[in-house]
């Protein structure tokens, strides 16, 4: 029993024992290292093996058997004639002039990327053999100029436009440097015809320009991205793919406690919260459902793709991968539908007004009520005693759960009669204006009057059974000229069309409140009106003296000038015009 | 070694005016050309006639076209060229000038003129 081998020789399909193989594979070699500097190799290799296939053909058909064996081989050979015989006959003289041509040009080495050993484009082992180094030091050398800066980088880019690929035999014994050793090469019949297509196409190759050489480059780049993806690279994305399955895991777990969470097992409270406390009652089960899914299921995709990554193992079949999709696509649909539901009942705006003129007062005194309002509920979850009054809770503004965005605006205006009035404006959106109305009338909102001091509650809470629709409530004070105001500290957040920050007393005093004054410009922080006037004043007798100076002393013309200079701005910064001093 | 020689030098001269004779007859396959070759028992190998094929081809003495064979790859059949038939009538008349040199040489002028 004999190992056969199905060859391709001279076009011919034969089946040939594997002794017998490794015979006729020798023999042909040696034809062709024969011809090898012969002008024209390929055509006589070409006719010698068409010859040696058409004598096996014959021979298999007169012997009427299927695979040719060594005895068969031997008969072809012995026609053909060794290597040895052939000399005897064909002339040899034309043979040491084409050597010695190649010779020569193997003599100088040329500079060619090597595409046999390369990590990327072969730049660095070109560089080698043209340098006689091993390529590890060009690699390294380009790897540390790599991480200086880059520059490394921008180097090989360049190298690898400008240095031509060594395709050809011929080019790749030029990279090398060798002499013409012609009895190394063990290529086939097929490689060699292409090796000589590619030496005519790279005579068109190197009359290229250099942008010519781009594209080729990219598509070479392309082809290295294609290699690593499939080599090394691999390797990286496994682990990748490795980190997203144990991460995604998590996540998945951590969705499905968070849902279960929010379907109410643990703490139904968290209902309360912004922005859930949007949401209906009646839809929360479908939405918190649909949300799940649209979550989960691209998780779980690609924890199911990582999966295929790492173990080249497809974990779930193509009719459930497709479910799950169909699933996603509903869970996508109701989710959209619900929060198209959600978004329509923010459409219509509605504003209350509600007016309540003030008594009559020279000054007011405006403060937050920082005590928290409590419901009954409230009172009876943090275990408040409503009986013992020395308990008094404060709000600090910032911790306790976030329901909604429920501030309020206070507005000081200067009123347009005499009377002090407080306008208090609810807005709300809604479906339709009347259940956006409907929203504005269940806000609760409460501030209390004592004497001249009001007291604003921060916040305003919503009536029982009624939804966060962008509610806000804005107050508008209106105060006549004249009047003082006194904003307390914790009023600043919620006063906002005055700089309050920059109305301070003088340094060192600390008081936890600021005086206000209203006049014709709006409201006027007293301290800094006391302050300008402090400042007009002092300008003033500066100006006086300089002015009174300028009179009696008669003094050098420069020194008079910088004293009409510094009139000139005194008079500038008091509003004094120009015009005025000529009519004096 | 020097008869060989000698003998080497003589077979190569004249294979190449044998080879062109017998295209001159007509269309053939190299393997026929080999066949008469080695009934005029010229040739030991048939390795030794697709060089001389080529480069009698590659002059312009020789063209080939390609022929369908029943049994494995296409044949090239071989004709004479213009070029090729005006070479061989050269070679005719060196030949009969050798044949006539050598029979002179062999056995006198004297012998073969009278």
């Amino acid at each position: 029993m004999e190992k056969t081998i199905i060859i391709n020789i001279g076009n011919t399909i034969i089946h040939i024992e594997e002794s017998a193989y490794e015979f006729l594979k020798a023999y042909l070699n040696e034809v062709k290292q024969h011809f090898a500097n012969h002008a024209d190799d390929l055509e006589i290799v070409t006719d010698i093996e068409n010859r040696i296939a058409e004598l096996l053909t014959e021979q298999l058909q007169d012997q009427k058997k299927q695979v040719v064996d060594t005895n068969d081989v031997q008969h072809v050979v012995s026609q053909m004639g060794r290597v040895k015989d052939f000399d005897s006959v064909e002339e040899n003289e034309e043979e040491p002039v084409l050597e010695s041509s190649y010779q020569h040009q193997y003599a100088e080495k040329k500079l060619y990327r090597d595409m046999d050993d390369r990590v990327v484009a072969g730049v660095c082992s070109g560089i080698a053999h043209f340098l006689n180094t091993e390529a590890k030091w060009i690699r390294i050398a380009v790897l540390l100029m790599a991480f200086l800066g880059g520059f490394g980088f921008l180097v090989y880019a360049i190298l690898w436009i400008i240095m031509p690929k060594a395709k050809s035999r011929l080019e790749k014994m030029e990279m090398k440097g060798e002499p013409a050793n012609l009895q190394g090469f063990q290529k086939n019949l097929n490689e060699e015809l292409q090796a000589v297509k590619e030496r005519l196409g790279e005579v068109n190759k190197h009359a290229l320009p250099i942008f010519a050489r781009f594209g080729m480059v990219i598509g070479e780049f392309f082809e290295w991205i294609g290699r690593f993806l499939s080599g090394s690279g691999k390797i990286l994305f496994k682990v990748i793919a490795g980190f997203i399955i144990v991460f995604g895991a998590f996540l998945l777990l951590m969705l499905i406690i968070t849902t279960a969470a929010f379907q109410g097992f643990w703490d139904s409270s968290i209902y309360d919260s912004f922005p859930f406390s949007i949401i209906n009652d009646g839809n929360r089960g479908v939405i918190l459902f649909s949300a799940f899914i649209v979550l989960f299921i691209p998780i779980l995709a690609l924890v199911l793709f990582s999966i295929r990554v790492a173990f080249n193992k497809q974990a779930i079949n193509k009719t459930l991968s497709f479910a799950l999709l169909i699933i996603w696509l509903g869970g996508v649909a109701i989710a959209g539908y619900q929060a198209a539901k959600i978004s329509s009942e923010f459409k219509q705006h509605a504003e209350l007004t509600q007016t309540v003129d003030l008594k009559a007062f020279k000054t007011y005194i405006i403060d937050i009520d920082r005590s928290r309002y409590f419901s009954r509920e409230d009172s009876i979850t943090y275990h408040i005693n409503a009986n013992e009054n020395k308990q008094i809770v404060t709000d600090d503004f910032e911790n306790g759960p976030f329901v909604m965005p429920n501030n309020i605006r206070i507005d000081i205006e200067k009123g347009a009669t005499n009377a002090t009035r407080l306008i208090q404006k609810y807005e709300s959106q809604g479906k339709t204006f009347q259940s956006a109305l409907q929203n504005a009338q269940n806000i609760d909102y409460k501030y209390s009057l004592k004497d001249s001091t009001i007291v604003f509650n921060p916040r305003f809470e919503l009536r029982k059974g009624t939804i966060w629709r962008n509610q806000e409530v804005r107050l508008q004070l209106e105060i006549p000229v004249g009047t003082k105001v006194i904003l307390k500290e914790d009023s600043y957040r919620y006063v906002n069309n005055y700089g309050i920050w920059d109305c301070g007393e003088k340094e060192g005093d600390k008081n936890d409140y600021t005086s206000w004054i209203m006049t014709e410009d709006g409201l006027k922080c007293i301290a800094q009106l006391k302050e300008e006037a402090l400042n007009k004043q002092k300008l003033k007798d500066e100006l006086h003296d300089l002015e009174l100076s300028q009179k009696n002393t008669p003094v050098d013309t420069l020194k008079q000038d910088s004293i009409l200079n510094r009139i000139r701005e005194l008079k500038e910064e008091l509003g004094i015009n120009a015009e005025d001093r000529k009519y004096r | 070694m020097i008869a060989e020689n000698t003998q080497t030098q003589m077979r190569k001269g004249i294979l190449e005016y044998c080879v062109l004779s017998i295209i001159s007859r007509g269309e053939i396959y190299a393997s026929d050309i080999i066949a008469e070759l080695r009934s005029a028992k010229l040739l030991v190998v048939e390795g030794t006639l697709y060089p001389l094929l080529t480069r009698l081809k590659n002059n312009g003495l020789l063209s080939y076209n390609w022929v369908e064979s029943t049994s494995g790859p296409p044949r090239k059949y071989y004709t004479l060229t213009d070029v090729g038939r005006e070479i061989l009538s050269k070679l005719d008349q060196t030949w009969q000038e050798l044949a006539y040199a050598v029979g002179i040489s062999q056995s006198g002028a004297n012998s073969t003129t009278s």
